[in-house]
C-alpha cells in the first residue's frame, strides 16, 4: 500500500512537472506566433509609409488606367466619417482612377452626397435614381466640351445602397414581366442575361462592373453590393476605415494591376497589355458586343471574341 | 492573428486504489481529426488516387463519438461549435494550373480536385457544416480552350494587321474546337463517376446530394444519374452536398426573373407580391435549408467570386486562399473555418 502510494507520489510529481513544462513551452510558442504577426504589422505600416513617401520605385509606375471603375464598400458605421471617404476620393484621383461607386448598405454615403460632391473636386457626382444620372452625364459631357483639361480632373462618383442591389432586380424583373409578359402573345419570351441588365438600366441601377472593390470594414464581405455588377470583380479587404492609408491604396492598385487575370474563360491576358492599350479587335458577328461597344467604348477595354459551340456568349475582358 | 488554446492534461488523483488498477494517465492524448493519408511528395500517386480508387470512407460517424468527444476535438482544432457557419461554398479553382505545373495531364489536375472535394465533404460532416456547395461547372466554362489553341489566341491579341489576327482566330478554332470538347467532355464523365462511385457511401453518411444549374444542357447520361441521386438522398439530413452545374448568379437571376414573370402571367402570383423573399425562393439554392454560404473558399489565389451564387452572397465572408485546389487540404479548410469564426459577423449592421 505504502508503496502504491509513493509511485502516485512520483506520478503526481512527474505530471506536475511536466504540465509546467508543457504550460511554459506553450506560453512561448504563443509569444512567438504574437510576435511575428506583430512583426508582420509593423512591416506592412511601414511598406505603406514608403509607399505613400515615394521612396518604392516600383510602386510609381503604377498603371491605374487599367481601372475602369473601382467600387468602395464600407460599414454604414463608418460611412459618415464623410471627411475620411473625402480623403479617399482624393488619393483616388490622384492615381488616376475616373469612376468611383461609393456604397454602404443604409445609404448614408447617399445622405452624405452633398457634403462629398461639396468639396470641389467631386461636384459631378451620380447616384444610382436615373434622373441625377441624366443630369450628371450631361454636365460631364458639357465640362468635357469647354474644357478637356478638365475631364482628367474629374472622378465621377456614383452612389449605392443595398435598395440598389436586391431591390433592383425585384424592380427589374416587374419591368421585364410588364414590357415581355403582358403583350398576351401566347410564346414565352426568350429573356437572357442581357434583358436583365437592359431592365436594370432602365430603373436607374446600371453602372459599369467595378475591375476592382475595395472593402473597408471588419467583415470581408461586400455587404450586398449591387450582385449583378460583381461577376468578374476583384475584392480586396482593406481593413477598418479609420486606418485607411495611402500606401495601402496603392499597394492594392498595384496588385490588381500586376496580376495576370484569368477570367472563367481559360484565358490569361497579362494586366500589363492591357494597360498599355493594346486592344482586340472584335472578330466575328456578335452584334450584341459590337453594339455595346459603340454605346459604353470606355467599358469595353479588350474584347475577344470566343467561338462557341452552343449559344454564342463574349467575354469582357 | 492567431490564438493558440492550451491543452488540458488533466492530473491522476491520488485515491486508495490496489496496484494492480490502472491510475489515470497524466498525458491525455490530444484527440486529432482525422487525417487521410496524402502523398504530396509523388503526385503521380496523388493523381492516381482519384475518386474511383477510393472504395471507402475511412470516417467514424460523428453521433457515434458523442457531442463531449466532438467539442473536444473542435476546441483541439481552435474552432467553436456555436460559430460554425452552416453553408460553406467552395470555388474550385487551380485543377489545371495544378496539372500543368507538374507535368500532369489536365484530366489528372480535375481527377485530384474530386479526391479533395471528398475530404471537405469528410470535414463537414465532422465538424457539422448543413450544406456544402461546390462550383463544379460555370455556364462561361463551356468555353475551356487547348493549350495549343490558346498560342492562336495569343497572337490573335496582339496589335497584327485585322488579315493576320483573324486568320490566326480561325485556326485556333479549328484547333481549340475539338479539344475544348475533350476537357468538357471529360468533366461531364468525371461529374458521373462521382456520382457512381460515391452515391451508396453519401446514402450511408446522411448526405444529401442536390445539382443546381441549368441541368437541360448536361448529357442526358449525367442528367439522369442527378436525378436518381437527388431522388434516392432527398430524406438525409446530416449535410447537403450541392454541386453547381451549368451555372452561374447571373443565369440564377435571369431565370428566377423568368418564372416569376410566367407565375404572375399564369395567374398563380400577383405582381404586388413579387418581393425579394419571393425572388429568393425562385432561385437555384430554393433547394437548400441554408441558401446563403456563410462561408466563401476560393483557392489558386484569385480574388472574385466568378459569376457564382451573386445574389445569396450579400453577406458572405470571402476567404481567398493561396493554394491550388488539389493542394488543398484539411488544416486548409479548418484555417478557414477558424478565420471565419474570428471576424466579427454584422448581417446589415447586427452582430451576430
Amino acid at each position: 500500500m505504502d508503496l502504491g502510494e509513493e509511485i502516485q507520489k512520483v506520478y503526481r510529481w512527474v505530471a506536475q512537472s511536466c504540465n509546467l513544462g508543457l504550460f511554459l513551452l506553450w506560453h512561448i510558442l504563443h509569444f512567438i506566433v504574437t510576435f511575428w504577426y506583430f512583426a508582420l504589422r509593423i512591416a506592412n505600416a511601414l511598406e505603406s509609409c514608403l509607399i505613400s513617401s515615394g521612396l518604392l520605385k516600383k510602386y510609381k509606375a503604377l498603371c491605374s488606367g487599367k481601372i475602369q471603375c473601382l467600387a468602395i464598400v464600407m460599414d454604414s458605421k463608418d460611412a459618415d466619417q464623410t471627411s475620411k471617404v473625402i480623403e479617399l476620393l482624393q488619393w483616388l484621383g490622384a492615381l488616376g482612377v475616373k469612376y468611383v461607386c461609393l456604397y454602404d448598405t443604409e445609404g448614408v454615403l447617399k445622405k452624405s452626397k452633398e457634403a462629398i460632391t461639396g468639396s470641389g473636386r467631386f461636384s459631378h457626382a451620380k447616384s444610382s435614381e436615373k434622373e441625377e444620372n441624366d443630369i450628371g452625364i450631361r454636365i460631364m459631357q458639357e465640362a468635357a466640351k469647354t474644357d478637356p483639361l478638365l475631364d482628367q480632373e474629374i472622378i465621377t462618383v456614383e452612389f449605392a445602397s443595398f435598395s440598389d442591389g436586391k431591390a433592383a432586380v425585384v424592380k427589374a424583373a416587374n419591368l421585364l414581366f410588364v414590357k415581355y409578359y403582358l403583350g398576351g402573345e401566347q410564346e414565352e419570351p426568350i429573356l437572357s442575361e442581357s434583358h436583365v441588365a437592359e431592365a436594370l438600366e432602365a430603373i436607374g441601377c446600371g453602372g459599369p462592373d467595378p475591375d476592382l472593390l475595395l472593402v473597408y470594414g471588419p467583415g470581408r464581405c461586400h455587404l450586398g453590393f449591387p450582385a449583378w455588377r460583381i461577376r468578374y470583380t476583384e475584392i480586396v479587404h482593406m481593413g477598418l476605415l479609420k486606418s485607411a492609408n495611402y500606401g495601402s491604396l496603392v499597394k492594392a492598385i498595384y496588385k490588381f494591376t500586376m496580376v495576370r487575370q484569368n477570367y472563367e474563360s481559360g484565358y490569361e491576358i497579362s494586366n500589363l497589355d492591357a494597360c498599355n492599350g493594346r486592344y482586340v479587335q472584335s472578330v466575328g458577328e456578335d452584334a450584341r458586343v459590337s453594339e455595346a461597344m459603340e454605346e459604353n467604348p470606355q467599358f469595353y477595354r479588350t474584347v475577344v471574341k470566343l467561338p462557341q459551340p452552343g449559344p454564342e456568349k463574349a467575354v469582357k475582358k | 492573428m492567431h490564438s493558440l488554446r492550451f491543452p488540458y492534461f488533466p492530473l491522476p488523483k491520488i485515491t486508495n486504489v490496489p496496484v494492480k488498477s490502472r491510475p489515470s494517465s497524466p498525458f491525455s492524448v490530444v484527440p486529432k481529426l482525422h487525417k487521410l493519408n496524402l502523398s504530396s511528395a509523388n503526385p503521380h500517386a496523388a493523381a492516381e488516387d482519384h475518386c474511383t480508387q477510393v472504395k471507402s470512407w475511412e470516417l467514424v460517424d460523428r453521433e457515434e463519438k458523442g457531442d463531449h468527444q466532438v467539442a473536444e476535438e473542435l476546441a483541439a482544432a481552435g474552432l467553436r461549435a456555436e460559430l460554425m457557419p452552416k453553408h460553406v461554398a467552395v470555388i474550385m479553382d487551380g485543377n489545371r494550373r495544378w496539372a500543368l505545373e507538374r507535368g500532369l495531364s489536365v484530366e489528372d489536375g480535375h481527377r485530384g480536385g474530386g479526391r479533395v472535394m471528398k475530404q471537405i465533404v469528410e470535414i463537414c460532416l465532422k465538424l457539422g457544416v448543413k450544406v456544402l456547395t461546390f462550383f463544379a461547372f460555370s455556364t462561361e466554362n463551356w468555353i475551356r480552350p487547348a493549350v495549343s489553341g490558346l498560342l492562336f489566341f495569343v497572337f490573335a491579341a496582339l496589335p497584327f494587321n485585322f488579315s493576320i489576327s483573324h486568320l490566326c482566330l480561325s485556326i485556333g478554332r479549328l484547333i481549340y474546337g475539338p479539344c475544348m470538347q475533350e476537357e468538357v467532355a471529360f468533366l461531364m464523365s468525371l461529374f458521373e463517376e462521382v456520382i457512381n462511385s460515391d452515391l451508396e457511401d453519401f446514402k450511408r453518411l446522411g448526405v444529401r446530394m442536390s445539382v443546381i444549374g441549368n441541368k437541360s444542357e448536361l448529357p442526358m447520361s449525367l442528367q439522369g444519374l442527378i436525378r436518381l441521386a437527388e431522388e434516392s438522398t432527398k430524406a438525409n439530413s446530416k449535410l447537403q452536398l450541392v454541386g453547381a452545374m451549368n451555372y452561374s448568379g447571373r443565369y440564377d437571376i435571369t431565370q428566377a426573373c423568368k418564372s416569376i414573370a410566367k407565375k404572375v402571367k399564369d395567374g398563380l402570383l400577383p405582381l404586388q407580391e413579387i418581393d425579394e423573399a419571393l425572388f429568393q425562393q425562385e432561385l437555384e439554392t430554393k433547394c437548400i435549408e441554408f441558401p446563403q454560404p456563410d462561408l466563401l473558399i476560393r483557392t489558386s489565389g484569385e480574388l472574385r467570386v466568378s459569376n457564382f451564387m451573386l445574389w445569396q452572397m450579400a453577406y458572405t465572408e470571402l476567404v481567398f486562399v493561396e493554394k491550388l485546389y488539389p493542394d488543398f487540404g484539411e488544416a486548409d479548410f479548418i484555417a478557414a473555418v477558424s478565420s471565419f469564426q474570428k471576424r466579427g459577423r454584422r448581417r446589415g449592421g447586427n452582430k451576430y
